[in-house]
């Protein structure tokens, strides 16, 4: 039945076939590897969401966790209770600080009252005693003629003069006593700023009160939970994930040397391999501007690692494009899934 | 001159696949890995080229040409690419 096969031949019709469909092979190889260039995939990018590891500011027992593994709460809904008991005995304590330092406050205006009333005191005892000295002084005065032509005893006029001086002391004592009772009367800072200091203590008292109940800061989904009510949390210790869904992305490695048409804000069809038949439409949000390179591994401080070898043929390197996802199907979309990009065509892109 | 249809059909080829586009994500999964869509594409070019190897012998085709396996790699390597840019090529 078969015919014995005759690798070449001196026919030149068949010769013609032959470099036609050689020739049309290579030309539609070209034409295929210049699109393939243009227009870049993957078929190993994986579908990716933000995250928000769950944990409260403050420590303590869980005393009651409203939701479950795997549930999808939205933002503003309770996640999980702290024992807020001392945090309330807390708060009760910084309440009790502050009231005493509100009635120091009161206390300390009391006394400034007391030494401006003090010091209005003294500044009449100086007037006082300047009145004084001026009657000492123009008796001493009067007397000095008097005395001088022997009209009266020269022992009057002594007493007269050591009145003088006496008042003259009295007018700089009274002086020095109004300044000191002035400087003491002194001012509410320092106890306006214990109240102060009271009232941001019982500020932040209320917030790790707060602090005990913890809700969700995105719409989202639950996943790592895997305790129940009585577990003792240290502050910030992370409880579980939440899988934030308000947005979704495909992380695309795409080679170097593809990347050059490849633009933000390019349409991008994903499919995710859940349900592969359904393509979904996004574009791309930006390419990454780093991996890490284990032939230029360098700490600081330290020489450079440059391994010994001889490589001829050298792998491209591959960079994490984020694409976007514009339409949001839930049953197609888990964080780590495998998906299909095709950027700048496919289904989802016309 | 019957043995020139097939060739001269060739480049009609791609149209004729046009109407079965194919619609879904460029990856096959076969018991639970996923195959890349150019390997379809090269295993269909194989059996394109298999399968016109024995259509020709049949039809007499075969009598008339030369360099016959690198004809048919040709032609098989066409049929691939034919699919890879119908099926699943930037459209």
């Amino acid at each position: 039945m078969m015919q014995r096969v005759r690798i070449s031949g001196r026919k030149p019709l068949g010769m013609l076939i032959a470099a036609g469909c050689i020739g049309a092979a290579v030309v539609l190889g070209f034409y295929v590897a210049h699109r393939e260039n243009a227009y870049p995939g993957s078929d190993s990018a994986s579908i990716d969401a933000e995250l928000v590891h769950i944990a409260s500011t403050v420590g303590g027992r869980l005393a009651d966790l409203p939701v479950q593994v795997n549930q999808h709460v939205h933002k503003g809904d309770v996640l999980y209770r702290l024992d807020p008991e001392p945090y309330m005995l807390g708060v009760q304590q910084a309440q009790a600080n502050l009231d005493l330092a509100s009635a120091e406050v009161e206390n300390q205006k009391r006394l400034v009252g007391v030494k401006t009333a003090t010091a209005a005191a003294a500044r009449d005892q100086v007037t006082r005693a300047r009145t004084n000295r001026d009657l000492a002084a123009r008796t001493t005065e009067r007397l000095q003629p008097l005395a001088g032509k022997s009209y009266i005893p020269w022992q009057e006029y002594d007493q007269a003069r050591v009145a003088l001086r006496d008042a003259e002391v009295s007018l700089a004592q009274a002086r020095q006593q109004s300044e000191a009772a002035d400087m003491a009367v002194g001012d509410l800072k320092s106890a306006q700023a214990a109240q102060a200091a009271s009232q941001a203590m019982l500020d932040h008292a209320r917030y790790e009160l707060r602090q005990t109940v913890v809700t969700a800061p995105a719409d989202g989904y639950v996943t790592s939970l895997s305790v129940k009510p009585g577990e003792v949390l240290a502050p910030s210790q992370v409880l579980f994930t939440l899988i934030v869904d308000e947005a979704w992305y495909v992380t695309a490695t795409i080679r170097e040397v593809d990347l050059a048409p490849v633009h933000p804000g390019d349409c991008v069809t994903v499919y995710s391999m859940i349900d592969r038949h359904t393509p979904l439409r996004g574009h791309v949000e930006s390419i990454g501007w780093g991996v890490m390179s284990a032939d230029t591994t360098g700490l600081a401080r330290t020489l450079p690692l440059v391994p010994r070898q001889m490589d001829w043929v050298h792998v491209a390197q591959r960079f994490p494009v984020r694409i976007r996802l514009d339409d949001i199907r839930p049953a197609l979309l888990r964080m780590g899934a495998t998906a299909t990009v095709e950027i700048r065509y496919g289904a989802a892109c016309h | 001159m019957i043995s020139v249809r097939p060739l001269t059909t060739l480049p009609f080829f791609p149209l004729l696949l046009g109407g079965c586009a194919f619609r879904g994500a460029p990856s096959f999964p076969v018991v639970g890995a996923y195959f890349p869509a150019w390997m379809v594409c090269g295993l269909t070019g194989v059996a394109v080229s298999l399968g016109l190897r024995v259509v020709f012998v049949l039809t007499g085709v075969d009598a008339i040409l030369s360099f016959r396996l690198f004809t048919y790699v040709a032609l098989g390597i066409l049929a691939a690419l034919a699919v890879w840019l119908v099926a699943f090529g930037p459209g």
